[in-house]
């Protein structure tokens, strides 16, 4: 077989390795042989996100990603949810900020067809992408936008966050699902524009786990995506790099029919892929991860102001990841006095850094998290893809705990000190109204944004 | 429609599969400890995470008139404190195992899920041992349980699919049943609930002997028999009464609930009506029926309303057990549920209509039988790769008073089942005409085109008519799925 592979040596950590190979066309792929169960994963991440997306076609990348389930050459309308089920799989596919990812998890045995299925649509999908199809997921997707966000109490903070932490202009300034506007706006041409710019062998990552033989699913890779000519023509996304904090506090208050006052915050935190970025992981999990964080036993437990707090993460490797704070008021508990709190707790966590009983549970309950994702095939070969393609280097996943548990606590407070400041947010308050009248005027104006 | 910038692939034939691996659903090992509280264990290797599921034999028709959400606020007031740790105490010893504790109430008894890693095992058997045997019930955090429940209830209210499943049980079962009231209880009610009446609810129904526990996972080098002994195996109480649910009937006289939500973009779909439990030997049937109905977006509701008209993000049937007994008087719970834009709610549901009489009136193709025996027995090893999933079906399976190898026999049974009987199955399940249909929505955009398609009588409630409950949800923002 004519085969450009570089196998680089195994890494062993917790009993998870990986191998790496590269076809000659570009595509990366990287296999973990594991015989305990009899299932596999083939996990394929396009290095293309949001961030990607130009003025005017928010959403496209997320819209595209439905449209890679409508058919290609070989396979006809809905084939691929029909052929991947009837042979006991699951499937699905994902779009975020920096990528998109399609997954099947199947029976050991059939690890092949989910292959041939993945080849065929990057391959030749424009050959059966119609308007047909275009209609109906632009349709199917601004539903999904109605469901998951339009139809929610409090559903469209996160764009609403995300706008003001990263300025207008910045590729990450919208989120994956884009405007109706912008949905309404797609063209047929730039699904297609779309695809030949970003669909390249070589802009992807294929990780194959579970029960397989490592020799024999390289050969169905190579029989099924080497002849995929390589093309060439992606432009590197938007530089999403930003200087620092952002200097000032970002402020709005919605007066909205939700069920009760909420605090919500975005802050920017260090980007993933240093030392930096677990520090602040640890920082926001000792902080608001659980039921013994600060701020839960704060407001919760001892003001019993809110009736839930919690502060999480969302890391980004393209740009400043982003902390996520979320108290929802109890009673008649107000905006101010819960800011009071969690200020000074922030404060005091900035100088006096976490405990070692802190920091214990932190990394305790991160390591778990960890463990969570590796109980299967398909949480392994997702995290393969993600350290190859964010960060070049599928075996960076081997050592991802490692590198957390050897996080010191003076990291953790320097990490909260210099971004866990109220001029480094974007702050949204929200105040309840009962009227539906103005209700209707809020939705109006979100939608127009 | 050919593409002129791109060459063209070699393309090759659809490979057939190899030959499946044998699998098979665990055979748990099933043991007493000497205080009669029931084990079920079964190894998992490699999974690092062991998974502990409780079984507390508490149903929600226990609860005392008046004090409804009872159970809710003694499952989640479990973790609250023991006899060596106050509530802050005992959270930060768990969370310094790495380890996750969960505790609901529902109709068939309490369930208390613990998931910690293998080499942090028994020190949190010995917190969760702790939280069963001797839990402190502290009054302050009783009472701060309490408002927090009732801070819930008005989120619980604003989120459509929680509203409509509440709507829903209130016009199927009768007023005087639990099963017509919300699970977590009302504000009225939990209102009433505080530490004393927690601590007789767990007097009288909370004990080792009615209490089954079942662990899974890679128990590698782990002594579980040990450990058992010295956390739940302390536990003594005197055996419980035994409690048996009260039979209930549902009115699913064909019908519609509008739950007026003036400005809401999408209407909320719930059309539901009961069937009978897992014992019944239709199951099979209808779980392969409802699979051709509603599984999947190209089961035939998702392949008319999603994929040909784009009504929807999805449109699913399920069937859920709200409990079951031995004796067959178990009931679940048949219902079709998704939302729909605003401005095509008639047309949906007129489309939804049709897939149903079509249904009936053309029985299921063998086609889409076979696809539905392939994939629901073929997912059984992917579905119970993790720990949790093993030992959530485990215990559902002693919940609901079936045998250990009843999922494992299942199986067999789907595959042995026939095009026929899973169209009547589906039929059967799904009648057009006997549905009670709930629509949480803006009623000046849907009420006309509704009472239109002559499905029912439609009743109009206003939003403000509820009182909260929950299943669990999840809001997620950085990724959209297809």
């Amino acid at each position: 077989m004519p085969m450009a592979h570089t196998a680089t040596p195994q890494e062993r950590t917790g009993g998870l390795t990986a191998t790496e190979h590269k076809l000659a066309n570009g595509l990366r792929v990287v296999l973990s042989e594991d015989r305990l169960t009899p299932v596999a994963a083939v996990c394929l991440w396009y290095d293309v996100g949001s961030r990607h997306e130009v003025p005017g076609r928010t959403g496209l990348a997320h819209l595209f990603e439905h449209l890679m389930f409508q058919g290609s050459a070989q396979v006809k309308g809905n084939g691929h949810f029909e052929l991947v089920q009837g042979a006991g799989g699951s499937l699905n596919g994902t779009t975020s900020f920096e990528r998109t990812n399609y997954f099947e998890t199947m029976p050991a045995h059939q690890v092949e067809l989910a292959l041939w299925l993945e080849a065929d649509r990057m391959g030749t999908l424009l050959t059966a992408l119609d308007e047909e199809s275009m209609e109906n997921q632009r349709d199917v997707v601004k539903n999904e936008r109605r469901q998951r966000y339009d139809n929610v109490p409090y559903g469209t903070a996160f764009e609403r966050l995300v706008a003001k932490i990263y300025p207008e202009g910045h590729p990450y300034h919208h989120t994956p699902i884009g405007s109706m506007a912008d949905l309404d706006a797609a063209s047929l041409e730039d699904a297609r524009e779309f695809f030949r710019t970003y669909y390249a062998p070589g802009n992807a990552v294929l990780a194959v786990v579970g029960d397989i033989d490592s020799a024999q699913t390289l050969a169905w890779i190579e029989k099924y995506f080497g002849s995929i000519p390589p093309h060439d023509g992606k432009q590197p996304p938007r530089d999403g790099a930003l200087d620092g904090i952002i200097g000032t506090e970002l402020r709005e208050t919605l007066h909205e029919d939700v069920p009760s006052r909420a605090l919500m915050a975005a802050y920017r935190l260090p980007q993933d892929g240093t030392r930096a970025a677990d520090a602040a992981d640890l920082a926001l999990t000792a902080l608001g991860g659980g039921e013994s964080s600060r701020l839960h036993n704060r407001l919760v437990r001892r003001d019993r102001t809110a009736v839930a707090a919690s502060f999480g993460m969302m890391r980004l490797a393209g740009a400043p990841s982003l902390g996520w704070l979320d108290v929802k008021t109890s009673g008649e508990a107000r905006i101010p006095e819960i800011e009071a709190a969690v200020e000074e707790e922030l404060t005091r966590f900035a100088q006096e850094g976490p405990t070692p009983e802190e920091m214990e549970r932190a990394q305790a309950q991160l390591e778990r998290e960890w463990l969570d994702r590796l109980a299967t095939v398909g949480g392994r070969a997702d995290e393969l893809c993600k350290y190859a393609v964010l960060f070049g280097d599928p075996q960076l996943a081997l050592t991802a705990v490692r590198r957390i548990l050897e996080i010191t606590p003076e990291e953790v407070r320097e990490v909260a000190a210099a971004w866990l400041r109220r001029d480094n947010r974007g702050v949204l308050v929200y105040e309840p109204t009962t009227a539906a009248a103005e209700a209707d005027h809020d939705d109006s104006e979100g939608a127009q944004r | 429609m050919t593409d002129a910038i791109s060459p063209t692939m070699d393309l090759h034939p659809r490979p057939a599969g190899g030959e499946p691996k044998p699998w098979a659903f665990p055979a748990p090992e099933r043991s007493t400890l000497a205080n009669g509280l029931t084990v079920l264990r079964s190894h998992r290797p490699g999974q690092q995470v062991i998974a502990v599921e409780v079984n507390l034999l508490a149903p929600l028709t226990a609860e005392p008139a008046g004090q409804e959400g009872i159970a809710t606020i003694m499952a989640r007031a479990l973790s609250e404190g023991t006899d060596k740790l106050d509530a802050e105490e005992f959270a930060a010893e768990l969370e310094r195992c790495g380890a996750t504790l969960d505790a609901y109430a529902d109709h068939p008894g309490i369930r208390v899920s613990l998931e910690v890693p293998a080499s942090r095992l028994v020190k949190a058997l010995g917190l969760l041992a702790d939280a069963l045997r001797a839990p402190a019930f502290p009054e302050h955090e009783i009472d701060r349980l309490v408002h927090n429940r009732l801070d819930e209830i008005p989120h619980e209210l604003a989120n459509p699919a929680r509203r409509a499943a509440m709507a829903l049980s209130a016009a199927l079962f009768p007023a005087d049943h639990r099963m017509s009231r919300p699970r977590q209880g009302t504000a009225e009610s939990v209102r009433r609930i505080d530490a004393k009446a927690v601590r007789a609810f767990y007097d009288a129904h909370v004990r080792p002997s009615s209490t089954t526990a079942v662990v899974v996972g890679d128990l590698t080098g782990v002594d579980l028999d040990a450990a058992l002994a010295d956390t739940l195996g302390v536990w003594q109480a005197e055996p419980a009464v035994p409690f048996t649910i009260p039979p209930v009937t549902a009115d699913d006289t064909g019908r519609v609930v509008i739950v007026d939500r003036p400005g809401s973009v999408q209407t909320q779909l719930l059309l539901g009506r009961v069937g009978t439990d897992r014992h019944d030997r239709v199951w099979p049937a209808q779980q392969l029926g409802t699979y051709c109905l509603g599984g999947t977006l190209t089961s035939r509701l998702d392949r008319v309303l999603r994929e040909e008209k784009g009504y929807t993000y999805g449109v699913r049937a399920t069937a859920q057990v709200l409990y079951s007994a031995a004796d067959g008087t178990g009931l679940s719970l048949l219902a079709i549920h998704g939302s729909v834009a605003s401005d095509v709610t008639g047309p949906a549901l007129a489309d939804l209509w049709q897939v149903l009489r079509t249904l009936a009136e053309e029985g299921l193709t063998d086609e889409e039988r076979d696809l539905a025996v392939q994939n629901l027995v073929g997912v059984a090893p992917l579905r119970y790769e993790t720990a949790a999933a093993v030992a959530n079906t485990l215990a559902d399976q002693v919940e609901q008073e079936l045998p250990d190898d009843f999922q494992a026999q299942l199986y067999q049974r789907l595959a042995e089942t026939g095009t026929v009987e899973a169209s009547a199955a589906a039929v059967n399940a799904f009648p057009a005409n006997r549905l009670v249909t709930v629509l949480v929505g803006d009623r000046e955009q849907i009420e006309g085109p509704v009472r239109e398609l002559g499905i029912g009588e439609v009743t109009v409630l206003s939003d403000g008519d509820g009182d909260g409950d929950g299943a669990g949800e999840t809001e997620g923002a950085a990724a959209d799925e297809v």
